[in-house]
């Protein structure tokens, strides 16, 4: 088809609209987000590269500009490229590809002959899709948490109950959260008895914090779901204290527990009744077990190095249900247990003296 | 009625399918032409000429919507992956199986009265055809004018078979058609041409179907647009192996050989009965062999609020150069019933 500039515009905006319902029907931000860049690149192509170059799109060119788009977008999108999002693109690929084929042509019989324009109805339609994209685009960026930076040090415990980004500075005495969709990025937490408190909120987001001197566990979450990412426990005060504990929420999303160095404690990572991710970890001198998951707990313990640990490297306790792949174990007491009625697949695990 | 339409050809029948699709009942409309059968002087040269695949794609049919197309029609992953690679060129035989079943799902019949009109005058709010009416709006879809022959040669569109030896006048698609046709009845075969043929899918480039050509050619200045018309007049037919023919070029025919004249239809309006009267008697603006038209096809001159004289077919092409097409077809009939439509 030989699209104008106006008619590839008004025939993008209007194929955009299911996408868009889809969108802001599930009520994420990723797809609101999605649906913008797939229009701004969308649109930035057809104005400066596509309206130039093709005076006549044959309908094969789809495949390799969609290729082309998406693309784009994947590289634009600051988050990992999940299938529903790679979905979410089909759709809109597909949408596109249906009306401009089937679509437009039935209901708008001079839709070719008009390179792609659609009348007075599918320019107010084009206009709406425009609109409410910037308005999903405004009401989204209007309840994106507010980003607090802390500076020096800040005397705690410092209680967390709404959603809210808290980038940098050093906490005494520990850190509550009690509310869902909070980040903390590069915070360290001095004190308190538990480092890092969540209680009941999910999407949270520890990211690069550093917890010293608690005397209960480093990082501590009840009926909650996390990512905790390059974290770092250490210095522990008193013989009780665990690195992470993320307990009782196998009715919550996934927890995950990446890039962590935990050192000194009792038990590093524990878990109970959960859901979890334990991957890429540190785990040292720990006076107990490494990583121990337990209580019917399920998931993947992998490419964790656990190092002397005085009781057990890596134990999968009381009717869990654990693959165990690719960790290193060194100079632990026993290695790798699977105890109590629980389940645990081996893959390729490193044991060392 | 409402409008009637002069001629009973391909584009006669696209416009009335359009007429109907758009909702105008089949009791308003008159239809007026020489052959009941919209397709049978179009069948006849296509049989004449033996040809099997049309040169338009899938959307080249008679329905007022471009959607299904005949890839869609005919079902076929190949037919659709070929449609998607511009590859699809549906058979005649579908073409036509088509053709006559939007003649009948359109009540085209019960429209037709036939008759081969002589005049149609301009009156107070509409036009008479051969004295009869008012119609407040007239679609002239008349079609090629006639064939040109040549002296002593037969034409490419009409029944004839091939000799041991044949001379080709021509260079377009019924050319190539006939050279194919004619070494694959074992015949010698031999061109006659005054320049080398072009090469391209369509009859005219593939911006000129859209307003991303046209709004360019529709700006030019009337003796620019004569030049383009002419240029893209010249006779073409597909690239592609299949076409890829080479023959003997010669200046005259050798003697003993048979002499096929592909050299296409009369052109221009004053070819034309019907339109030379038309010109004749209200003075309508001309531009070389084509009729002065507004880009939707109307004669600007006879056309006002209240009345339409629209031109479909060859005869259209200053308003769409590709006017000879099917989709030269729509293109007129979509802004004629659009007129129809809003003075009801």
């Amino acid at each position: 088809m030989s699209y104008t500039l106006t008619g590839r515009i008004q025939s993008r905006l209007v194929a955009t609209l299911p996408p868009l319902l889809v969108a802001l029907g599930i009520h994420r931000w990723w797809a609101v987000e999605l649906v913008a860049l797939m229009l701004l690149f969308g649109l930035a192509l057809d104005v400066c590269v596509y309206d130039r170059v093709f005076d006549y799109q044959p309908g094969w060119l789809a495949f390799p500009l969609g290729a082309l788009e998406l693309g784009l977008i994947v590289l634009a999108m600051r988050m990992p490229v999940t299938w529903s999002a790679v979905g979410l693109f089909a759709l809109g690929w597909a949408t596109a590809q249906l009306c401009s084929h089937a679509l437009f042509p039935r209901l708008h019989l001079e839709y070719a002959q008009s390179g792609g324009e659609l009348g007075r109805l599918g320019a107010l339609v084009a206009a709406a899709v425009a609109a409410v994209t910037l308005a999903g685009i405004a009401g989204a960026v209007a309840v994106i948490p507010p980003t607090i930076h802390l500076h020096g040090v800040v005397q705690g415990p410092l209680v967390i109950n709404h959603a809210q980004t808290l980038v940098g500075g050093t906490v005494r005495g520990g850190i509550v959260i009690r509310a869902s969709h909070v980040t903390l990025k590069d915070v360290t937490v001095i004190g308190g008895e538990n480092g890092i408190d969540v209680e009941d909120a999910e999407h949270v987001m520890l990211d690069g914090v550093h917890v010293l001197g608690v005397t209960m566990d480093g990082i501590h979450v009840r009926r909650g779901s996390v990512m905790v990412e390059d974290c770092h426990v250490s210095a522990p005060r008193g013989p009780w204290v665990q690195g992470i504990d993320i307990s009782f929420a196998m009715d919550k999303d996934m927890s995950m527990i990446e890039g962590c160095r935990i050192s000194g404690v009792r038990e590093g990572i524990v878990t109970h009744w959960v859901m979890a991710d334990i991957t890429h970890n540190h785990v040292s001198n720990t006076e107990l077990r490494g990583i121990d998951m337990g209580e019917m707990s399920m998931g993947t313990i992998s490419h964790n190095t656990v190092v002397d640990s005085k009781g057990v490297g890596i134990l999968c306790l009381d009717h869990s249900e654990c693959t165990i792949a690719r960790n290193t174990i060194s100079r632990a007491q026993l290695p790798i247990q699977e105890q109590y009625f629980a389940h645990a697949k081996l893959h390729k695990n490193t044991i060392e003296d | 009625m409402r409008c009637a339409i002069v001629g009973s050809g391909l584009a006669a029948l696209a416009s009335y399918a359009t007429l109907r699709h758009a909702g105008v009942p089949a009791e308003e409309i008159a239809v007026f032409g020489t052959h009941a059968d919209p397709t049978a002087v179009w069948r006849e040269r296509a049989s004449s000429i033996h040809q099997q695949r049309m040169r338009s794609e899938s959307d080249g049919h008679l329905a007022a919507a471009a959607f299904p197309g005949l890839a869609a029609r005919e079902g076929t992953i190949t037919a659709i992956t070929r449609s998607l690679v511009n590859r699809y060129h549906p058979t005649v035989e579908l073409f036509l199986w088509h053709a006559d079943q939007v003649r009948r799902r359109t009540g085209w019949d019960a429209s037709f009265a036939e008759r081969r009109v002589a005049h149609v005058r301009a009156g107070e709010g509409g036009f008479t055809i051969d004295g009869e009416g008012s119609f407040p709006h007239v679609l002239i879809a008349t079609g090629h004018p006639g064939l040109v022959h040549l002296p002593g040669a037969v034409h490419a569109y009409e029944p004839h078979e091939y000799a041991a030896k044949v001379a080709v006048v021509g260079a377009g698609m019924a050319a190539a058609t006939e050279w194919r046709n004619a070494l694959a009845a074992g015949s010698e075969v031999v061109s006659i041409r005054r320049r080398e043929p072009l090469r391209r899918p369509l009859n005219v480039p593939r911006a000129y179907f859209s307003k991303r050509g046209l709004a360019g050619f529709h700006r030019l200045a009337p003796a620019a647009r004569v030049a383009v018309l002419h240029d893209l007049g010249q006779p073409s037919y597909p690239p592609g192996r299949q076409w890829d023919i080479d023959l003997p070029v010669v200046d005259a025919p050798p003697p003993g050989y048979q002499v096929i004249a592909a050299t296409g239809f009369r052109k221009g309006w004053r070819e034309d009965a019907l339109l030379a009267d038309l010109v004749a008697t209200h003075e309508l603006d001309t531009h070389d062999r084509f009729l002065s038209l507004e880009p939707d096809s109307t004669v600007p001159a006879l056309t006002n609020e209240h009345r339409t004289l629209s031109i479909a077919g060859v005869a259209g092409q200053w308003a769409f150069p590709a006017a000879d097409t099917i989709a030269g077809a729509k293109y007129a009939a979509r802004a004629f019933t659009r007129r129809v439509c809003r003075t009801r």
